[in-house]
């Protein structure tokens, strides 16, 4: 049973349609991603979801429950564009922003001790906001997001402008948090991190879903026409393949080439010409394409898998 | 309404407890203090103690007498017979200060006398000096038709004025002067606390803006929410402010007392030397603490507070909308033009309403919502307001600011999710409109 549904909804901005008739679910113990590139609506059906707006039609509801100001506290959001109160205390922010989700004094400060020791901050309970660098501001904004237990966890970007270490704790919290039955809601355009993470997407485009469903079976509709190879040597074979129309190259830097097979090329025509030209190969694999490949795909040519053609 | 109280206390505890704060609330009324006493101080104290040395060149031959007995005791006055020339050079390289010349005609005012000194001194000299000779002209001209000292004595006697006002209440003493000067000072205390905590309203609903902070805090709270409370804490701020001003005030009041009256002391004021018109006592000047209370009366003062609320509540709830719609303060200035001219349009009309408080205009004035804060208040200073009036004021004031926050409400909600491109009056309506 999903928490979060998502049906037929729709917003409009004077003449714009941001949303389209959108329609997704999201379950618990998941990571949901939604994806799209900016623009594309995203940070519209959050809004809806977290009741900042009101859908023009089409219903949203958490649990069973239509979206409203008793569902805002089940839910803990972090927007893309975040920010704090600057001269206030950590802890005084963390307790008030609890304390808005309906916790009471107590319990919201035992909550903001625990997430703070969680994050490595415990310390930073009394400094003010604006002594903090940041990356600690942003520890301090995920916890605000998270400190009064939300069901329904809504990240926007959460690893723009993180460290690789602080991006890697979080990336475990977010972790716990599925594993604890929670629901991640992980809006993005970083395909990359989409790959690591999610469990289900949705991509978006221009306010439309155009590819929705378990990412392991999104993945598979696109078939494995991609291959990788690392080598040692001249590229000019390279060149000659896609001219031919053989390939289509996805990315190239020295000696590493990722390229999608076109005209349903055999793998092995692309290692011949390799092996025929270059000095030496270490790798080569033939795998699904990756996520970003068929964002593209799907947003650049607006296509579905079938158009696009599989081996 | 948990919420509301949850935000609001935010606010208020966020801004109390700056140090901005702090300083503004102790220091404004030492500034004041010092602005008024200041000046006050610096005569008392840098008047200069040693005898003006003042020369007389007497044409008349029977004027020195009693100018001397009219001058202030500072004056040493020396009557002489040189020429001009002589005392002038004498004015010059500092041996006098300045000396008097009285012609012959001046007795029956055919010519008048004339003071030379270096310029300077102020308006208390001056007055000190004109107000002498007149005396002593006068006494001379009835001396020379024969009137003994019992004659005199009588120019000295006071023929008091006493101003009374008739109301329904009873009639009591018409306190004309010191009524519409505090009628103005509250008049202005209200049109400034308006604008100063309304502007504080605006801004920090900007500074949720551009930090970005209202995104989660409308997350959490509904936006009717969001603005009722920092409406409500930054009012609280506001009366904790002017009530810590007053309290201050009134110290320094007590401090200025003495200062005031070492300045305006009855010697000088009524002293032989200065020319008051006859009858002022003290008990009739401004600063009277039995006439300041005949005019501040509780039922004016809960209404000032009463009206303070009120109009902040009507105008802050305005500013919050302006400030939704910008990301920056500076972008507020044309949208807040609008809001600005109802809190400043009233103060032009004060001298008319303070001299005719009773007129059609008047009384429209201080029962229109966006007026009445200000004008219903100086109405109630400066003449006896029936008591239905007072309600009236306020219940429209109530009306008009529960729509004012609906409408503001609306815009606030719209206003606090656009980024990007600068919002116009014209939006804001239309968002009122469709929000």
């Amino acid at each position: 049973m999903p928490l979060l549904q998502v049906e037929h909804v729709t917003k409009r901005y004077g003449n714009l349609t941001a949303v389209d008739d959108v329609s997704f679910s999201a379950e618990p113990g998941r990571i949901f991603g939604l994806l799209g590139p900016n623009g594309a609506g995203k940070t519209s059906i959050i809004r809806m979801i977290t009741y900042i707006m009101v859908p023009d039609t089409g219903q949203i509801s958490l649990g069973g429950q239509p979206v409203g100001p008793e569902t805002q506290p089940r839910m803990g959001y972090l927007p893309e564009e975040r920010g704090l109160y600057k001269k206030l205390k950590v802890g005084e922010q963390l307790v008030y922003f609890a304390r808005l989700k309906g916790m009471s004094g107590s319990a919201a400060e035992r909550a903001v001790r625990h997430w703070l020791a969680r994050f490595d901050a415990a310390d930073w309970y009394g400094k003010k906001v604006e002594t903090l660098s940041k990356g600690m501001q942003q520890k301090v904004q995920f916890i605000v997001t998270i400190v009064h237990g939300p069901e329904l966890v809504i990240l926007d970007e959460p690893f723009s402008g993180l460290d690789p270490i602080n991006a890697e704790l979080l990336q475990e919290v977010i972790a716990e948090l599925r594993n604890a039955g929670r629901t991640v809601l992980f809006a993005s355009h970083r395909m990359e991190q989409v790959e690591q993470i999610c469990d289900d997407i949705c991509l978006i485009a221009e306010g439309r879903v155009v590819l929705s469903g378990p990412l392991r079976e999104v993945k598979r509709q696109f078939g494995s026409n991609t291959v990788t190879l690392v080598f040692d040597g001249p590229e000019g074979w390279l060149d000659a393949l896609e001219a031919e129309g053989a390939v289509s190259v996805l990315s190239r830097t020295a000696g590493h080439v990722t390229a999608r097979l076109l005209n349903a090329t055999a793998p092995r025509r692309v290692l011949d010409a390799a092996l025929a030209a270059v000095q030496e190969v270490y790798h080569f694999e033939l795998h699904e394409p990756p996520m970003d490949e068929i964002f593209r795909m799907v947003v650049g040519g607006e296509r579905t898998p079938a158009e696009l053609g599989t081996t | 309404m948990q919420k509301i109280f949850l935000i609001a206390r935010s606010e208020y505890l966020r801004r109390v407890r700056t140090k901005t704060f702090i300083l503004t609330t102790l220091l404004a009324p030492v500034l004041m203090f010092a602005v008024i006493a200041l000046p006050v101080a610096l005569a008392v104290f840098t008047e200069d103690d040693s005898a003006r040395r003042i020369a007389l060149v007497d044409e008349t031959g029977r004027l020195a007498e009693p100018l001397i007995e009219a001058l202030p005791s500072a004056y040493a006055i020396e009557v002489v017979d040189e020429p001009v020339d002589s005392l002038r050079a004498q004015v010059l390289d500092g041996r006098l200060d300045g000396f008097f010349v009285l012609p012959e005609g001046l007795m029956d005012g055919t010519s008048g006398a004339t003071y030379y000194g270096r310029g300077g001194g102020g308006l208390s000299q001056q007055m000190a000096l004109q107000g002498a000779l007149r005396d002593a002209v006068r006494r001379r001209r009835i001396r020379d038709v024969g009137a003994g000292d019992e004659v005199l004595a009588l120019l000295d006697e006071r023929a008091n004025l006493d101003l009374v006002a008739v109301s329904e209440e009873g009639d009591a003493a018409d306190r004309a002067v010191i009524s519409s000067i505090i009628g103005y000072m509250l008049g202005m205390l209200i049109y400034v606390a308006v604008l100063i905590y309304g502007m504080m309203v605006m801004r920090g609903v900007i500074e949720e803006k551009s930090t970005r902070i209202v995104e989660v805090m409308a997350s959490s709270a509904r936006p009717y929410q969001l603005m009722m409370g920092k409406v409500f804490g930054i009012g609280a701020v506001g009366l904790t402010q002017l009530t810590g001003w007053s309290v201050l005030m009134m110290v320094a009041g007590v401090l200025a007392g003495p200062l005031m009256a070492m300045a305006f002391s009855p010697d000088i004021m009524n002293g032989p030397g200065v020319n008051m018109p006859e009858g002022v006592a003290t008990g009739d000047l401004p600063f009277d603490p039995a006439a300041l209370a005949s005019v501040l009366t509780p039922g004016l003062l809960v209404s000032f507070v009463g009206f303070f609320l009120g109009g902040y509540l009507l105008f802050s709830a305005l500013f919050a909308a302006v400030g939704s719609a910008v990301e920056q303060e500076s972008d507020a200035q044309t949208l807040q033009f609008p809001v600005m001219l109802p809190i400043m349009l009233p103060i032009f009309f004060l001298p008319y309403l303070i001299e005719k408080p009773d007129a059609t205009l008047s009384v429209f004035l201080s029962l229109f919502p966006f007026s009445s804060p200000i004008m219903m208040t100086v109405r109630m200073t400066v003449t006896s307001v029936p008591a239905w009036q007072v309600l009236l004021a306020f219940v429209f004031l109530g009306l008009g600011f529960m729509v004012m926050i609906w409408i503001a409400a609306r815009i606030y909600r719209v206003g606090i999710l656009m980024y990007g491109k600068k919002a116009t009056l014209r939006d804001l309506w239309r968002w009122a409109r469709t929000a």
